[in-house]
């Protein structure tokens, strides 16, 4: 969701002090980013400045991601420290992700409605501990009632499983 | 003139035809359901509904993705007055002041202001698009390929000088979103480039994954494991009217608002959300009280709701006249015409013209349908903050996953919208705008395509950029932009962020 400001931002009384900055850390990881596509990108003719060929132009932005990478790194002393950056939601992000691609991984093997229904029974039973007459009234709902309307009432194919469902 | 209006009574005659005009309402309706919902905004929204947009009318389905837009900014709209919690970046600014005022126990009013001011906004809005999008696209058939590359680096200045954040952060995510863009065959040499072998990726990277994983997917991953809502206030119809005061102290916001949104939102960029700020900022400082702003002025809200809605509609002139998306949103309606065999550019007025001025007269359309629906329903459109957000999310996730797996039919899109997902949860948390990511990606074949074209054209002088008078004057803008940009940075000087107060972050 995006920041709703609240006020003046605190001044920093010394900016260099608060160990590592985050924009610096962000602009080395752009740096290597663009290191890393310029190197990938050696497999690729670059041709000549009058005729480019397919690697001329991802090497004239990796060159300016580096360059701006760097900036951003070099410029970054007045940034958040790195430590400031809150991370509470990050084990709960790391779940949801794991989730999201173990029902990518099954989609296609189990069909739809089954991979969601088990999807949403896990989000809700056992990430949200809600009472259980709930989860599966709300994942069996959810599950046909979406695959109903987006598969057949909007003619949008899904995936079956090997049983048809 | 005649000849315009006779054009917008054939549009209104396609936007009165009963299926698109039901297509019309229910967007408006989805589109300010899915705004409401925190995790699903505009772009979210959109890129959902779009598989379901592929059996459909061209013409129906751009008039349902236009509502659900719309829609989805209203909806915004009454999140962040009754909640505080912005259903989209635009609406931030509409949280302050507007929240100050539901717990003043004037909601009522600050929806309705809301409300009246993005209709006003919109309206304006699409007769400046009706009025503009024609002439810039018959200006535009003397662009060659020299004129576009032109077009397309100013554009990415405008960008970077123009956005909410940083100018080095947004040039970066726009460079990686071009880079993104580089990824598939190259068209004129036939290489397949950073494929990994993939077939899929042979085409190159959908902006529907990209969009939905960045906005989307990220939303939730930041969102996840927050406290619940606070409890939402259901205002009564007859709560909703403003006294003649709150009407007197809105109508130069609203009017200032609409046309400064406008003028943003042609602008290449996170176009409604600085809007939104900009109107803010300037409300403040020609008020007679700013003191009042953060308790519940109400110039707070009609200003920035104008803009955003102004703005969003502003967008669609580069977008229809030149083919050239400025924003996530208008890039993946680009994808969503493009489907129907239909490319958006100058010709697109002249060949498509029902599809146009039927385009037109619908907004005009949804725009009232909101008016007249929104209000009356805000009672019952609330019910929908009531399902606890533990109940709201998973679906929220498995909808994205449907909605991108329905695109194209390919896990791959999955795929790369978790990754996408995971990468914008990053960002985010170090302060990166993302709506330069999405833009790139869809900017950096047409930039590169262009500027080979042009060299072949030229036989690989450089100098061509420099013989045409609209290149060069493009290129001259962008270099004063650069200049303008680099200013602050080089003497350590304030720059117009500071000035309307945008040096907060925004993703």
């Amino acid at each position: 969701m995006a920041e709703i400001p609240a006020g003046p931002a605190q001044d920093t009384q010394d900016p260099e002090k608060g160990g590592l900055k985050s924009d610096r850390v962000s602009g080395l990881v752009l740096l290597a980013l663009a290191g890393l596509i310029a190197w990938l990108n050696r497999e690729f003719p670059l041709g000549t400045l009058a005729d480019p060929g397919p690697g001329y132009v991802p090497l004239l932005l990796a060159v300016g991601l580096g360059v701006i990478g760097l900036l951003v790194a070099l410029l970054g002393g007045r940034s958040e420290a790195l430590r400031d950056i809150r991370w509470t939601e990050a084990r709960r992000a790391a779940v949801i992700l794991v989730a999201c691609v173990a029902l990518t991984f099954a989609l296609e093997r189990i069909g739809y409605r089954l991979s969601v229904f088990a999807f949403l029974v896990f989000f809700l039973g056992v990430v949200e501990r809600k009472k259980p007459l709930a989860v599966v009234l709300v994942a069996t709902g959810f599950s046909l009632a979406s695959f109903h309307v987006v598969a057949i009432l909007l003619g949008v194919p899904l995936p079956r499983g090997p049983w048809g469902f | 003139m005649l000849e315009t209006f006779n054009s917008l009574m054939m549009g209104f005659a396609v936007a009165f035809d009963p299926k698109v005009f039901m297509y019309a309402i229910a967007g408006c309706i989805i589109g300010t359901l899915v705004g409401m919902m925190p995790g699903l905004g505009p772009l979210a929204g959109i890129s959902l509904l779009l598989p379901a947009t592929f059996g459909l009318d061209p013409i129906i389905a751009i008039v349902l993705l236009a509502g659900v837009y719309y829609g989805a900014m209203y909806g915004g709209s009454t999140t962040s007055i009754l909640m505080r919690i912005p259903g989209e970046a635009a609406s931030v600014m509409t949280c302050v002041d507007g929240y100050a005022m539901t717990q003043n126990g004037r909601a009522g009013p600050a929806l309705a202001i809301a409300a009246i001011g993005s209709f006003f906004a919109g309206t304006v809005g699409v007769i400046g698009l009706m009025l503009m999008a024609p002439t810039l696209a018959s200006f535009a058939l003397r662009f060659g390929p020299p004129e576009y590359t032109a077009l397309l680096l100013m554009g990415l200045f405008v960008l970077a000088y123009m956005s909410g954040g940083s100018m080095l952060k947004t040039l970066a995510m726009a460079f990686f979103g071009l880079l993104l863009g580089m990824i598939g065959i190259d068209v004129m040499s036939g290489y397949t480039r950073f494929s990994f072998g993939m077939v899929e990726l042979g085409d190159g990277i959908g902006i529907v994954p990209v969009a939905v994983g960045l906005f989307g997917i990220s939303e939730i991953l930041i969102t996840a494991g927050q406290a619940e809502p606070p409890k939402v206030q259901r205002p009564k119809l007859r709560e909703l009217i403003p006294s003649r005061e709150e009407f007197r102290l809105s109508v130069g916001p609203i009017l200032r608002g609409s046309l400064l949104g406008f003028a943003i939102g042609i602008i290449p960029g996170s176009a409604h959300v600085i809007s939104s700020f900009v109107s803010y900022g300037v409300e403040r400082r020609l008020s007679k009280h700013p003191e009042r702003f953060g308790k519940g002025a109400i110039e707070g809200v009609a200003g920035p709701e104008s803009a955003n809605n102004s703005a969003a509609t502003g967008a669609f002139v580069p977008m229809l006249a030149l083919g050239i998306p400025t924003g996530p949103v208008t890039a993946v309606m680009i994808a969503a015409i493009m489907v129907h065999g239909i490319l958006p550019g100058p010709m697109l007025i002249e060949q498509q013209p029902e599809l146009f001025w039927g385009f037109v007269a619908s907004m005009y359309v949804g725009n009232l349908v909101l008016l007249i629906l929104n209000l009356p329903m805000v009672g019952l459109f609330v019910n929908l903050l009531r399902i606890p957000y533990a109940y709201l999310y998973p679906c929220i996730l498995a909808f994205c996953i449907l909605g991108c797996y329905s695109v194209s039919n390919s896990v791959t899109d999955v795929w790369i919208m978790l990754a996408m997902g995971a990468i914008g949860y990053g960002l985010r948390k170090f302060g990166f705008d993302l709506a330069p990511v999405a833009l790139g990606l869809v900017l950096g074949p047409m930039l590169e395509l262009s500027l080979r074209q042009s060299l072949a054209m030229s036989g690989g002088t450089y100098m061509i950029f420099l013989e045409r008078p609209i290149a060069v004057t493009m290129f001259g803008l962008a270099l004063l932009l650069l200049a303008l940009a680099l200013k602050p940075v080089l003497f350590r000087s304030k720059d117009w962020r500071s000035e309307v107060g945008l040096d907060e972050k925004v993703d």
